[in-house]
């Protein structure tokens, strides 16, 4: 029966073209609406790294100015200082821990046709590469003992690799960076997590960081942090005395072997913050915090306010839809008035009358869902021309793809038991006599 | 006007009318919402600049390939300076900290008076080694621009000097010093002891700051004087003469590099681009919202259409009746009328209530402006009359009904 | 009062001319209780709908009530409708969602006269048809004949001049029809003129006179009940 009344359905849309495009156009239209914003939110709040989300930690200890500070208030910044950052290191509390900040150097290529430019990168610790999972297509992290040495190695990504020495493996090629010889030692791997939760503040480029060095040899070079610097206090002039200062400026993690070491590494982390008290450091006081990846894309407002208005909206638009075909589908079915009083006369149930206009629903919504995602991807299309960012993240994966189809078969049956229970209610008499 | 039987009638039969009323509804609520935000956008994306011509000015930011000292890095941009000045058409360079609307730049705290619990707020904090007011074409409404004395050479590297002049902005100057004059009172860098103050010897109309926040901080500025050099680099502002911006920016790029005999790295950007980059995602969203809306109305509108037709056909027979009864064409029409108006109206009050509802959800979750009535009321008036203009079309064809149906015999 | 001279009904569709009346006749006198009989067909619709200003005709005259109905506008037959004529049809034609109340309103609203007149006229109305205890309710909580009635009190409610009944006990069992054709008489007593449509020789033969229509015109004036022999001589004596 399930095949006859499909046909049925399907034939029974060519009846009224009009209306069943209407039908369809508009039911289209809120499915597309609401998958391509939804979409977005999905690669937005995804989870980046499934498996290890719960135990990589962001701290944050408040080392702000205590005047006219209110406990609970936003803070101005939530990274982290140079002094801070290099105690939690040496002191080791948890498996793993990394320390970074994103910086510019100029690079000045071996083949003289391609002229010399400013390269992003981020100057981070050994252990980044192991704590977040991050891919090489050639060689790899450099040694503790590069990095004790701050020596001038490089890890470049793959596109600058690609730019600079074509497809052969460049590890153990040099490179002129600010001027000076570097070694390169790696090539990463297509490495692009959606967002880039490793860095959320003051973001590097959204195709990722062009070159990874060491973070004690960009502090030996003195390069200037790229992103956020935020002082709270005036300081004197120099690198040396911006190593020194509460300004904060470094992006620090931790991983734990388990989500369950989070209650030591944080009490660990308080010992930590009494103590620098005691030396005259963080007079604010404030509740030290621990925040894993997603409570630290929450906090940072990865999903912005703005994506949350356009999810809103087209939910809204769905509903709007919804309504609208609700009524269509009244309008649709009342006609049919006849057609149902005969059937019934000749034998079907108020069950079965049901069935053949749901399932006829239901063909309604599979073609609704069909041009909803064409609909959707032109919307995420547009969408994405907001900013390259936007771009990167407006894409359509098969969950996605099968969403579409759930969201419309499910608005469009959703939309049809009304009118379909009232198409179930119409008595056999009536209808028959008025011939 | 018969309205209580109208009324009745309908309430005999409630789910049209319903269907039809909770579309009103809704789409009044979203509407009002959606044109509020995009008009809130809109104004924000011209906010004027300060700059007396965008479209002639750019910026390049260079970076010397060199292992100089710092007082060579001076001389190299006394020296572009010079190189700078000499390209035709153009109109005048300064050496600049930051660029508005380039997204990159620091804010300082500032105050009023440095005994004070919290800072008055934030401003962008813009050096020049020039004339910033000059070039950027910033129109002076008190005081001064800074001489050539008043401007020091800053190794930042080493020099520790702060600043002992600023020009501020005017919506600054009003917030810290309402209603008297800013030029000669002095302004803070924060709260607390350890805090330096500045004169104002000069207050500008307008600068946007280089991320140009939503809000006070956007429009609070300083500029202050120093010719900073020691990193190995600089960022020039250059105002071209009007309409030459593209081919000077050529000119301007060629002089510049040739001036060098070590490669340079060479960053150009236009202030129109910086003002499109700064604003694209608002724009973007005030477009979706402008397309949603549309799709709103039309949305709405067949659904009237629907409704009313689906009506007419279903009543015709009563219709029929009413005319043999000695309804004339116009009282069919004025029923339908009366009848689509109820509902709407119905609609309509229920979407201004949504509409305040999900105002107060976009201001509490989501941060958003409170919505002002004028909005409501212009979306409740838009909505009578479609609802009115969409019935009208029905309503005339159930006009047309002739009288002799009451007669027939189904 | 209602006076049809020579009239003519044309129904044009493509190339097809149906003929509903030719050279139609009727000389309905106030205060008669007139019906019109015919086989399917004959006409009586289309006399029925010209008679209540319903439809237009083609040819011929038709004066009701002293007013020439030619060349009246929709506005003005439909106010001549509304003041001058009552209406009573075989499928009652209620507005399912009014109550009684307001059923019988309906042609009032129409008039222009004020709540008060109304809510006075309409409570006679009902009394007069024995319905007044039911005012509040709907169509559907009534009996056929029950509905009918309500329908006789909204033809009544705004003192027609001429009351039009097509096949008004046509859909009643036999005790119902005979309340309905009783309170008719009733009324007919009272000074209203009933010109009725109907297919019943029985109701036929309780009237003041009988017309009965075949093919389009009137072939017979006089009193009695047409059996089938008759019907063909009345064919054939068909007069123009």
């Amino acid at each position: 029966m399930f095949a006859y009344y499909f046909k049925l359905g399907l034939r029974n849309l060519r009846r009224n073209p009009a209306l069943t495009a209407l039908m369809v156009l508009i039911l289209a239209v809120g499915v597309a609406a609401s998958v391509s914003t939804l979409a977005i939110l999905h690669v937005m709040s995804g989870d980046p790294i499934p498996g290890k989300s719960d135990r990589l930690f962001v701290p944050f200890i408040d080392n702000g100015q205590p005047d006219g500070y209110v406990l609970g208030a936003e803070p101005v910044d939530m990274q982290m200082a140079y002094p801070d950052a290099m105690n939690l290191l040496r002191k080791h509390p948890a498996e793993r821990a990394t320390a970074m900040f994103g910086t510019g150097m100029s690079i000045e290529p071996p083949r003289s046709d391609i002229p010399a430019f400013q390269a992003y990168g981020l100057a981070p610790t050994r252990a980044f590469f192991a704590m977040f999972d991050v891919p090489f297509l050639h060689g790899q992290p450099w040694t503790a003992d590069d990095e004790a040495r701050g020596a001038n190695v490089v890890i470049l990504n793959r596109t600058v690799a690609e730019k600079l020495f074509g497809d052969a493996n460049p590890v153990g090629q040099r490179l002129i960076m600010n001027r000076e010889p570097f070694t390169v030692v790696g090539v990463l791997g297509d490495w692009n997590p959606m967002p880039r939760y490793y860095k959320l503040i003051g973001s590097g480029p959204a195709t990722g960081e062009e070159f990874m060095i060491p973070m004690a040899t960009a502090v030996r070079k003195e390069l200037t942090p790229y992103g956020s610097v935020n002082c709270s206090q005036v300081r004197d002039p120099g690198y040396a005395s911006l190593l020194a200062s509460e300004c904060t400026w470094i992006q620090f993690w931790f991983e734990t072997r388990s989500a369950f070491e989070r209650a030591e590494l944080q009490s660990f982390l308080e010992n930590y913050a009494g103590e620098q008290r005691k030396l005259g450091r963080l007079k604010r006081n404030a509740p030290i915090e621990l925040y894993d990846v997603m409570a630290w894309m929450e906090v940072r407002k990865v999903v912005g306010n703005d994506t949350k208005l356009s999810a809103w909206l087209a939910f809204g638009f769905l509903i709007l839809c919804l309504v609208n075909t609700v009524g269509l589908l009244l309008a649709k079915f009342s006609a049919r008035a006849p057609e149902v009083g005969i059937r019934r006369a000749l034998g079907a149930s108020r069950r079965e009358i049901f069935q053949q206009f749901l399932i006829e629903t239901g063909v309604i919504g599979l073609a609704g869902g069909l041009l909803g995602l064409l609909l959707a991807f032109g919307a995420l299309a547009l969408i994405g021309m907001q900013s390259r960012s936007m771009a990167a993240m407006a894409r359509m994966d098969w969950e996605m793809l099968g969403l579409t189809f759930a969201i419309s078969l499910c608005a469009a049956l959703v939309a049809g038991l009304l009118p379909t229970w009232r198409a179930c209610q119409v008595t056999p008499a009536i209808q028959l006599k008025s011939q | 006007m018969e309205i209580r039987p109208i009324l009745s009638a309908l309430l005999r039969n409630k789910t049209g009318p319903i269907l039809v009323a909770m579309q009103v509804a809704l789409s009044l609520a979203i509407l009002a919402n959606a044109l509020h935000i995009v008009n809130e956008r809109r104004e924000v994306a011209a906010r004027p600049s300060g700059l007396s011509d965008e479209a002639a000015t750019f910026y390049f930011s260079v970076r010397n390939l060199n292992q100089d000292t710092p007082d060579q890095m001076l001389a190299t941009i006394k020296r572009e300076l010079e190189v700078l000045r000499a390209v035709p058409g153009v109109a005048s360079v300064a050496q600049v900290s930051q660029m508005p609307m380039s997204q990159s730049g620091g804010t300082t705290s500032i105050a009023a008076d440095n005994r004070q619990q919290r800072e008055s707020g934030y401003a962008a904090t813009y050096f020049t080694g020039d004339s910033m007011v000059k070039t950027l074409g910033l129109k002076l409404v008190e005081g001064r621009d800074f001489h050539p004395q008043d401007i020091p050479e800053v190794n930042e590297q080493t020099n520790a000097e702060v600043p002992t002049l600023v020009i501020v902005t005017k919506p600054l100057a009003d917030k810290l010093w309402p209603g008297a004059p800013a030029v000669g009172k002095t302004m803070y860098f924060g709260t607390g002891s350890s805090a330096t103050g500045a004169q104002v010897i000069g207050v500008v109309e307008d600068l946007i700051s280089a991320h140009a926040e939503i809000g006070e901080t956007g429009i609070f500025s300083l500029i202050m004087p120093a010719r900073q050099y020691g990193n190995g680099g600089a960022m020039y502002a250059i105002r071209s003469e009007p309409g030459q911006r593209d081919r000077v920016m050529q000119e301007a790029e060629q002089a510049l590099r040739k001036s060098s005999a070590t490669p340079m790295i060479l960053r150009i950007k236009t202030v129109e681009d910086d003002r499109k980059d700064r604003y694209r995602a608002d724009t973007a969203l005030s477009w979706m919202l402008v397309t949603v809306s549309a799709l709103l109305l039309l949305i709405t509108c067949s659904g009237i259409v629907g409704m009313a037709t689906l009506w007419v056909n279903q009543r015709r027979k009563q219709i029929g009746v009413r005319r043999a009864l000695g309804a004339r064409k116009l009282d069919i029409l004025r029923y339908f009328i009366v009848e689509n108006v109820m509902i709407t109206s119905a609609g309509v009050v229920g979407g201004v209530l949504l509409g305040v509802g999900l105002n107060a959800l976009l201001v509490s979750r989501l941060e958003m402006a409170r919505l002002p009535l004028v909005y409501l009321v212009a979306g409740a008036i838009v909505f009578w009359a479609i609802g009115i203009l969409s019935a009208y079309g029905p309503a005339w064809r159930a006009a047309s009904i002739s009288p002799a149906l009451a007669t027939r015999s189904t | 009062m209602l006076r049809m001279t020579n009239l003519s009904k044309v129904y044009r569709t493509h190339m097809i001319e149906t003929h509903a009346l030719r050279g139609f006749e009727i000389d309905v006198k106030q205060g008669e209780f007139v019906t019109v009989t015919g086989p399917s067909g004959s006409g009586k619709t289309s006399f029925l709908n010209i008679a209540g200003l319903l439809e237009e005709f083609t040819s011929g005259e038709y004066i009701l009530d002293g007013v020439n109905v030619k060349g009246l506008d929709d506005a003005a037959r439909s106010r001549l409708r509304n003041e001058k004529l009552g209406f009573i049809f075989q499928g009652f034609n209620l507005i399912p969602d009014l109550n009684l109340f307001d059923n019988v309103d309906v042609p009032l609203r129409y008039r222009g006269f004020n709540a008060r007149e109304r809510k006075g006229r309409i409570e006679d109305a009902l009394a007069k048809v024995g319905l007044a205890s039911r005012m509040k309710h709907y169509p559907a909580e009534l009996s056929g004949g029950q509905q009918q009635r309500v329908a006789i009190a909204r033809a009544l409610a705004g003192s027609p001049k001429l009351l039009l009944a097509d096949e008004p006990t046509g859909n009643l069992d036999t005790r119902m029809a005979r309340g309905v054709m009783e309170l008719l008489e009733e009324i007919n007593a009272a000074g209203t003129t009933i010109l009725m449509v109907t297919h019943d020789p029985e109701l036929a033969v309780r009237t003041h006179r009988n017309v009965h229509i075949i093919d389009g015109q009137v072939s017979d004036l006089v009193r009695h009940t047409p059996s089938l022999v008759d019907a063909g001589a009345a064919t054939a004596g068909a007069t123009a």
